[in-house]
């Protein structure tokens, strides 16, 4: 058997980081990824629709078998769900988004890189529900900064106390629409921001600025934006103690006698031959619901759930329909390049934030975000009534005008009857039972949304704008692709599955990175402080493993 | 994810590089260049790999294919800019239509019924005011949600495509949208108009 000092299976944002982090350290790391092999100097390029043969919308039918999301630009880097099923009662649809190709989800984020606050790291100490996290604000900055710092995050300070500063490059400007909202928001008292995004406004660690194409989420030709393969794995690959397995999908955590994970067994992905390789550390690293699903699957009971609490506590974060329109200062005005940087402009949480969260008729918050301008497909078209010279001059007027508010992510309550556990009669392709998902929304979860929408059509007449399309509907759970929880963290090993350094309360060597560790959605977008919470974790590994406590 | 892109009508209803000669290649990208259609554009779009206008039809009959350029050419017609018709909206129809037959030949049925139905209302013909005033008619529930009209869904299908089709075309979104991303460009043009900044 091929031993190695770790492995790490899955290579997305935490997989990645912790994959640099691990081999500068001298380890020899096995990184195992269930999806193929990615070059984006060579897979990533410009694709306007008409070269594309069917526009961007794929052959008729043929994208059923993705999960939504997935275009005719994009759907190579995105899952097939075909293949990797997974199942709901028929009357709780979950939404589960994922990728399996190397540097996974980074390939096609959206790139929001925000930090968490202590109103969200000790919410239950100021509302009563649920639990704080085992860890504050002051633990976590340091590696905020770190992470920061390498992966470049363009933004500017705002200097509030829910939605904390950090380690900035320039931010990138707001487009006209994004201009007029951020007017609007002043007027009435929202805070305001360019959204922080994870994309280059200069030379940076060897990675050249956004050109500003505004081709993000279908691959990033230049590396200009963070993912795994422009940004941590080519410094992994430099020490020469990585051994990369593509096309590798683990089935199981392998255990010795001892109680200490040895290593993990995989299935290649186009011969099906069962491989195991051995370690003496074993870090899951391939997505909540996957690293989940794996410590389901490799024990009875689930591994390292002595707490019974593994796969509980499922959230993602509440989305739901925008509140959409046009500008009219902006009608009829030259077009200019408004979707070259894909960000917005940013709202940051400002409910609940006082002395007596709660008193909106909900706890916890949201955040939101608001943009428009001429786009590549002109969205609004379909559902303009008419036709003839009309209707065309009428759509050459609204292009530049067309504007959009949106629910960046709001809190979803922690709740033990949202869970996850394996599904005993379907598998995937590869002979690995699935997850059946189980979740639900809360009444807050509701009234929450519901706040958003109202404040929402407020921004947006603030901005003097015309709604066009404002029928409020919360889109099922999953829907934000920002799903977290299911083996969280805590102090108490009886209550939670991992501490506060992601490291398993029950096998210390075995460490789970991603958005599980998660007591709380939060309002922020979460891949930073996954990453955060993976740099801090493998500080402590590493530290261990020099004392020996790791052999 | 983004609303930069469209889908099907039918899925709808269903359900390192670096250094001085590489930031050379982005300045000279962001020259000026004039579209076959003499409109000064900042934006470098490559033309239409396909040719169209050699494509023969695979899915509509020859009868058939005539009248869908006629009432995408009334949809979105050539005025004092390129219409549908230009663009080959028509062409490019019967190759989705065409490639529907492997996952979703129930696109195929709608296509086949709406075809049906413009024959029997003898489209092709009709003058262009009857045209005209037939599309009136029969997209009213567009216009008033009360309203019901049994060629609404024909409409709607045919429209829904068309309009996909001609602003994802090269005509569409360069020469009449005058769409100036997707580009290479040193700096984010952000806006410059002091107007914007107060409402």
């Amino acid at each position: 058997m091929q031993k190695f000092d770790v492995i790490i299976a899955g290579s997305g944002a935490c997989g990645g980081w912790a994959c640099m982090a691990l081999a500068q350290n001298g380890f020899k790391v096995a990184l195992v990824e269930a999806g193929s092999h990615i070059e984006p100097f060579r897979d990533f390029h410009h694709q306007w629709p008409y070269q594309l043969p069917f526009r961007g919308a794929g052959q008729p039918g043929y994208l059923r078998r993705y999960h939504r999301g997935a275009t005719e630009y994009n759907y190579r880097i995105m899952i097939d769900d075909a293949d990797n099923p997974y199942t709901t009662p028929p009357d709780k649809p979950f939404r589960w988004l994922r990728s399996r190709v190397l540097g996974g989800r980074t390939l096609h984020w959206s790139r929001a890189s925000d930090r968490f606050s202590d109103l969200e790291f000790k919410a239950a100490s100021r509302d009563g529900y649920g639990e704080d996290w085992p860890i504050s604000y002051a633990d976590i900055a340091p590696y905020y900064d770190r992470v920061e710092r390498f992966i470049g995050v363009s933004a500017a300070p705002a200097n509030l106390p829910q939605f904390p500063d950090g380690v900035f490059l320039a931010p990138m400007p707001l487009n006209c629409a994004e201009t007029i909202f951020s007017a609007a928001a002043q007027k009435i008292g929202f805070p305001a921001t360019p959204r922080r995004v994870a994309q280059l406004t200069r030379t940076w660690n060897n990675r050249p600025p956004c050109h500003y194409c505004g081709n993000c989420v279908n691959g990033c030709d230049v590396g200009a934006m963070f993912s795994t393969v422009s940004t941590t794995l080519p410094p992994a690959l430099k020490t020469g103690n990585v051994t990369l397995l593509c096309d590798s999908v683990v089935s199981h955590v392998l255990m010795n006698k001892e109680n200490r994970a040895s290593g993990v067994r995989y299935v290649e992905r186009y011969t099906n031959r069962s491989v195991e390789i051995g370690a003496s550390v074993v870090v899951l690293a391939g997505s909540s619901l996957e690293n989940t699903r794996l410590l389901l699957n490799s024990a009875n009971g689930g591994l390292a759930n002595s707490s019974g609490v593994l796969g509980k506590y499922l959230m993602d974060q509440i989305g739901g329909a925008d509140v959409t329109g046009f500008l009219p200062p902006l009608k009829d005005t030259p077009i200019r390049n408004d979707d070259g940087k894909a960000g917005g402009l940013y709202i940051p949480n400002f409910t609940n934030i006082g002395p007596k969260p709660g008193s909106s008729g909900f706890i916890r918050g949201y955040a939101m975000s608001a943009s428009g301008g001429a786009a590549l497909f002109p969205a609004f078209a379909s559902g303009l009534a008419g036709f003839g010279s009309s209707y065309k001059k009428q759509v050459n007027l609204l292009y530049p005008a067309a504007a959009r508010v949106w629910l960046s992510g709001g809190e979803m309550l922690p709740r033990k009857d949202n869970f996850v556990e394996l599904d005993a009669n379907v598998r995937d392709k590869w002979g690995i039972p699935v997850l059946k998902i189980t979740c639900t929304h809360c009444d807050n979860d509701r009234r929450l949304y519901n706040d958003f929408f109202a404040r929402a059509q407020e921004l947006f007449r603030a901005a003097r704008g015309e709604i066009v399309d404002a029928k409020p509907y919360l889109s099922p759970p999953g829907s934000l692709i920002h799903e977290v929880g299911t083996s969280r963290m805590g102090n108490d090993a009886k209550t939670s599955v991992l501490n506060s350094f992601c490291q398993t309360h029950d096998i210390p060597n075995l460490f789970v990175f991603g958005g599980g560790c998660f007591v709380t959605t939060g309002d922020k977008h979460p891949t930073l402080t996954m990453m955060a919470l993976t740099a801090r974790g493998c500080d402590l590994l590493v530290d261990l493993a020099r004392k020996g406590d790791m052999a | 994810m983004t609303r930069r892109n469209a889908g099907w009508a039918i899925l709808k209803a269903a359900s390192a590089a670096g250094g001085a000669a590489f930031f050379a290649h982005w300045l000279k990208a962001v020259q000026p260049v004039t579209s076959a259609h003499g409109h000064e554009s900042h934006v470098q779009a490559p033309p239409d790999p396909h040719n169209w206008e050699a494509y023969k039809p695979q899915f509509f009959s020859a009868e058939d294919f005539h009248m869908l350029d006629l009432v995408t050419a009334t949809l979105i017609p050539s005025d004092d800019t390129p219409g549908a018709h230009d663009a080959c909206v028509a062409h490019f129809i019967d190759f989705v239509v065409y490639a529907a037959a492997e996952y979703a030949p129930d696109m195929q049925a709608q296509w086949r019924r709406a075809m049906a139905y413009l024959r029997g209302e003898q489209f092709v013909t009709m003058s262009e005011e009857q045209r005209v005033a037939l599309l009136e008619r029969i997209s009213e529930p567009e216009r008033d949600a009360s309203k019901r009209n049994p060629g609404y869904k024909h409409y709607a299908l045919i429209k829904d495509m068309t309009v996909h089709a001609f602003y994802t075309s090269r005509i569409g979104l360069v020469d009449v949208l005058k769409y100036q991303g997707l580009a290479y460009l040193t700096e984010f043009p952000g806006c410059s108009h002091p107007e914007h900044e107060k409402v």
